[in-house]
């Protein structure tokens, strides 16, 4: 657009326009601004849901610094953005490339990866539970390689159940992500790429240079549903563990949960929300502001 | 065709693929079995019975069959109105210079940042102020309001890589913003809207948390909602769950297969083109 | 050019919404006055999602028929989770399931249950039962506020095959029991099961029941209660017996849920399970003829015997718009015929509450039950319910981590009796 076009249009935005921002606004405000208002309120305060909140002003966030167990699901949310992030999304991409270009069975191999999320949780829970079980798939497999001393209960073991989690999560993410990188796969220029591979480029190169650069768009889309995602899994980590055991695949999300409906403390998680909260609109923010900014210039 | 790397990527892709499926096949093959032998001899082993008791309670005291129905109730207003509203608030926000759009957009993501757990219990006081609580209408409202912001977000990415001169044109021709929005601007969206629409589907048909803040009564729950009424506070009968899973799948698996060709051409943002 | 823009919108924004948060943060967490007016439907909801006792509470409400009901079955941790939503609602139902004990004397002192004390009273449908009944169904300012309809009780089951082939037998006190422990493990088989994977709350059930035989149900409520501390020597002595159990305790349950847990029990690989008598329910048709129970064993023979009987029953929300027919649905509820039919439709080996009911048709298991709580001195509930959920998980906690780590014993105890405070102090 040209300055001088772009001046032009400065002059009057018709009724019509306004009203198609301001009605799904309205919408959104009324349904998710002002309950959430409501929990920023609700964090500081103390209530277990009947009769009024009494006002406890910043005490659930000191107390929050101080809760051992808080800080422990910090950390795990830390691994699990690192894991479940970067693995579903290295792993989507990885797919997305492999299965983006025709061939026999191809659309069998997409589908098939993309069915996870189809189910509900509640079996998908159970399914891994089952396979992580002393007698189940995964130390049997373990067993017949020959790798018995790696067999454990892997549910069971504080050290290992956070990581047994976070497979079953990429398991079903990543077909997710392969989605999103496909359809970004789709909007790339193939004779950038056939022109590069004449002039002897190779693969990785062609990739790199060519491919990498093609879904900025995508990969915006990506980090923002990738960040949005690991901080809010609850689902199947409360399916399959429930945080346990004693709280070592604790995440933020499901010890607000927790504390929220198991025990009743509703002011103290919404302060662990508002951190939540506040983590998410960090990182999306910082990448969008940045992202956007370059878009105009 | 380089015969040797087609084996090569058949050989990694279908195992991969195997290990992709086994959890389905998992699900059917517990769905199959008899309580007394799931008991007996636990969920890992293998089938030693072959029954359809589970489908046929799923069916009947788990009424299947309504609360399927009644996900679709929901699911079809939420999705079309989501895409309605979502839509025009992009256009608005990527076609015109209204100020602060940048700041607008990114408030209305920033709605689907708060994790959707803290806000059931205001959620549930404010539709029962509005008079909206254990109402399908209010399910639909809330599925509607927490989707907007995503949405919005994707199609105004896609709808800012329409070239101006397609709408200027339209504009010097006396076309106002209505007709430019309906009449060009929609059918050019036509591929994001329908991976929009087909992820929308099965985000809302999948939703469990809000149909139980928003629903008391049993008879309105959506299939989630109905599934997760089979499993008891002791025990569960794991075919009859499984069973049930199946049936709730079903649905989304076909409209993910419908609208595949779409989805694999839709989700640009800012393409290069 | 984009802070200018920003700054001007961000400003307004953030004052409206600052004077919104005040305005509507009161808004949203009110409670609503509950108008005049009142219905002649009632709604009956209900936390019984197990497949037996939901398809009986389904059939007993059928054959009510002097009001329209409506029966709503939600799985308990979405019950637990709307509960303060139901109770606080300007139309809530009118009769809900919930447990006997702290928490629906929480809600009662709240003012959130309706009075139901003329049904205990006079020739009210509660008037026979027993007074621990009714010492329990009794808010903190001394009205009845629950009506308990089933209780079950808790016990060491096993197979009565099973001990026919490895040659045991019951036993009576702890030495005989580790004896019998020894036994069994002899033959290769697991003594103990018992799922504390995705169900932790099992491993209080021996922690709960050696406090009892050790110390004695008084002191258990107390410690429960904040009275003792949980680092004492006295729970410092319970811990010592349950170090003993460890090694007979199969390792693999630490991966089970307590359902889980029972298919060794019922495939001969385990030999008993402490656990309650609703593990009938999830056990192969063909075995449930095969169950039996003891006594779990006397560690003192001088503290009075005290046994673990759960009780659930139902409460009424004291905003509902037909309380006349809320009290009416109790005592239909609590009445002989209707528990009787329940109880034979749910599977799950409850025992009735009212004196009323006919014994002899029960099953011999349930006959057993019932006498094993007639010999008993005193009856607690379960950790839980005799507490609270949050006090459970920190027995959960500290519990699991005996488990895996029981020589670590001295600091679990210091943990959790901090963790404790913490709960009941706020």
């Amino acid at each position: 657009m040209t300055v001088a076009a772009a001046s032009r249009r400065r002059r009057h935005i018709s009724p019509v326009v306004w009203l198609f921002l301001l009605v799904p606004a309205a919408v959104e405000v009324g349904l998710v601004f002002w309950p959430a208002v409501n929990s920023f309120y609700l964090s500081l305060t103390k209530w277990n849901g009947l009769g009024a909140p009494e006002n406890v002003g910043l005490r659930n966030y000191r107390d929050m610094f101080s809760d051992g167990v808080f800080r422990e699901a910090l950390g795990n949310n830390v691994i699990w953005a690192v894991g479940f992030g970067g693995l579903s999304v290295a792993g989507g991409l990885a797919l997305a490339v492999a299965l983006n270009k025709p061939r026999r069975g191809v659309g069998v191999y997409r589908s098939a990866i993309y069915l996870p999320m189809v189910f509900s949780l509640a079996v998908t829970g159970l399914f891994w539970r089952v396979q992580y079980q002393p007698d189940g798939t995964v130390n049997t497999l373990l067993g017949a390689v020959g790798l018995e001393s790696l067999e454990r209960q892997w549910l069971a073991d504080p050290k290992t159940a956070l990581y047994a989690v976070l497979v079953a999560a990429v398991w079903r993410q990543v077909g997710y992500v392969m989605v999103l990188y496909l359809a970004g796969l789709k909007g790339t220029d193939p004779s950038l790429d056939d022109a590069s591979a004449v002039d002897g480029a190779g693969p990785w190169q062609r990739f790199w240079y060519v491919t990498w650069p093609q879904l900025r768009g995508v990969n915006t889309v990506v980090f923002a549903v990738t960040v949005i995602d690991s901080l809010r899994t609850f689902d199947i980590v409360w399916a399959m563990t429930q945080g346990g055991p004693y709280h070592s695949s604790e995440l933020l999300s499901t010890y607000m949960f927790q504390q929220g409906f198991t025990f009743l403390n509703l002011g103290y998680a919404s302060a662990i929300a508002v951190v939540i909260f506040a983590l998410a609109l960090l990182f999306i923010i910082t990448y969008l502001v940045r992202t956007l900014k370059e878009e105009v210039s | 065709m380089n015969t040797r790397k087609g084996w090569a990527f058949h050989a990694v892709m279908a195992p991969l693929t195997l290990l992709w499926v086994a959890p389905m096949a998992f699900v059917v093959l517990i769905s199959i079995r008899s309580f007394d032998d799931i008991a007996s001899r636990g969920t890992a082993a293998l089938p030693d019975s072959f029954t359809f008791d589970g489908f046929r309670t799923a069916f009947g005291e788990g009424s299947m069959g309504k609360a399927l129905w009644t996900s679709v109730q929901v699911t079809v207003p939420a999705v079309i109105i989501s895409l309605l509203l979502s839509s025009m608030a992009a256009f608005a926000l990527s076609r015109y210079p209204i100020p602060g759009r940048r700041a607008i957009l990114l408030v209305m993501l920033a709605g689907n940042l708060l994790p959707p757990q803290i806000l059931l219990i205001p959620v549930s006081r404010i539709t029962e102020s509005l008079g909206i609580y254990d109402t399908l209408v209010g399910l639909i409202a809330i599925h509607v309001g927490f989707g907007l912001g995503f949405y919005t977000f994707v199609l105004h990415g896609f709808m800012r890589s329409i070239p101006s001169e397609v709408t200027e044109a339209a504009r010097i021709d006396g076309a106002g913003a209505f007709s430019v929005y309906a009449r060009i601007v929609m059918p050019l969206c036509r591929p994001s809207l329908a991976a929009l629409g087909a992820l929308a589907t099965t985000w809302i048909f999948n939703d469990l948390i809000w149909a139980i803040t928003v629903l008391r009564t049993q008879a309105k729950f959506p299939v989630t909602a109905a599934l997760l009424n089979l499993q008891g506070g002791y025990v569960s009968n794991w075919n009859v769950v499984a069973a049930a899973s199946i049936m709730a799948a079903i649905p989304t698996a076909i409209v993910f297969f419908a609208f595949q060709r779409h989805f694999v051409s839709g989700l640009l943002m800012g393409s290069t083109k | 050019m984009v802070h200018s823009e920003l700054s001007r919108r961000g400003l307004l924004a953030g004052i409206g919404g600052l004077g919104a948060a005040a305005l509507l943060g009161g808004c949203a967490t009110s409670s609503s006055d509950s108008g005049s007016g009142s219905s002649a439907t009632l709604t009956l909801q209900s936390s019984l999602s197990d497949p037996s006792p939901k398809a009986a509470l389904t059939k007993v409400v059928e054959g009510y028929t002097k009001t329209k009901v409506t029966l709503n079955t939600i799985a308990i941790e979405s019950f637990r989770a709307q509960l303060p939503t139901y109770l606080n609602s300007a139309t809530p139902p009118d009769v809900l399931t919930w447990y006997a004990g702290s928490v629906a004397r929480d809600y009662a002192s709240k003012g959130f249950l309706l009075d139901v004390s003329d049904l205990w009273t006079g020739s009210g449908a509660c008037a026979g039962f027993s007074p621990a009944l009714k010492e329990l169904s009794t808010g903190a300012d001394g009205k009845q506020i629950f009506v308990p309809t089933n209780y079950y009780w808790w016990g060491m089951f096993y197979r009565k095959s099973a001990f026919q082939e490895w040659g045991v037998r019951p036993a009576t006190t702890w030495d005989e029991f580790i004896a019998l422990c020894k036994a069994i493990k002899a033959k290769g088989v697991a003594p103990l099961t018992m799922g504390t994977g995705s169900t932790p709350w099992v491993a209080s059930g021996w922690f709960d029941y050696l406090d009892l035989r050790v110390n004695g149900a008084q002191f258990h409520r107390d410690l429960l209660a904040g009275k003792h501390s949980f680092d004492g020597p006295e729970v410092k002595a319970v811990m010592e017996h349950y170090r003993e159990l460890l090694p007979y305790i199969d390792p693999k349950g630490r991966s089970y849920s307590w359902q889980d847990a029972v298919t060794p029990l019922a495939s001969k690989k385990a030999g008993m399970y402490l656990i309650g008598a609703f593990i009938t329910q999830s056990v192969p048709k063909d075995v449930v003829d095969d169950i039996d129970f003891f006594r779990v064993p006397i560690i003192d023979p001088s503290v009075p015997v005290a046994e673990e009987a759960p009780t659930d029953g139902y409460f009424a929300s004291a905003r509902s718009k037909n309380v006349a027919g809320a009290k009416e649905l109790l005592s239909y509820l609590a009445s002989a015929p209707a528990q009787e039919e329940f109880i034979k439709l749910s599977a799950s080996s409850n025992l009735p509450t009212s004196p009323r009911v006919s014994t002899a048709g029960f099953s011999p298991l349930v006959q057993k039950g019932i006498k094993l709580l007639n010999e008993s001195a005193a009856i607690t509930q379960f950790f839980n319910r005799d507490s609270s959920d949050e006090l459970q998980s920190t027995a959960d906690t500290a519990l699991t981590k005996f488990l895996d780590s029981p020589a670590d014993v001295d600091s679990i105890l210091a943990g959790w009796q901090s963790a404790a405070q913490k709960v009941l102090n706020s």
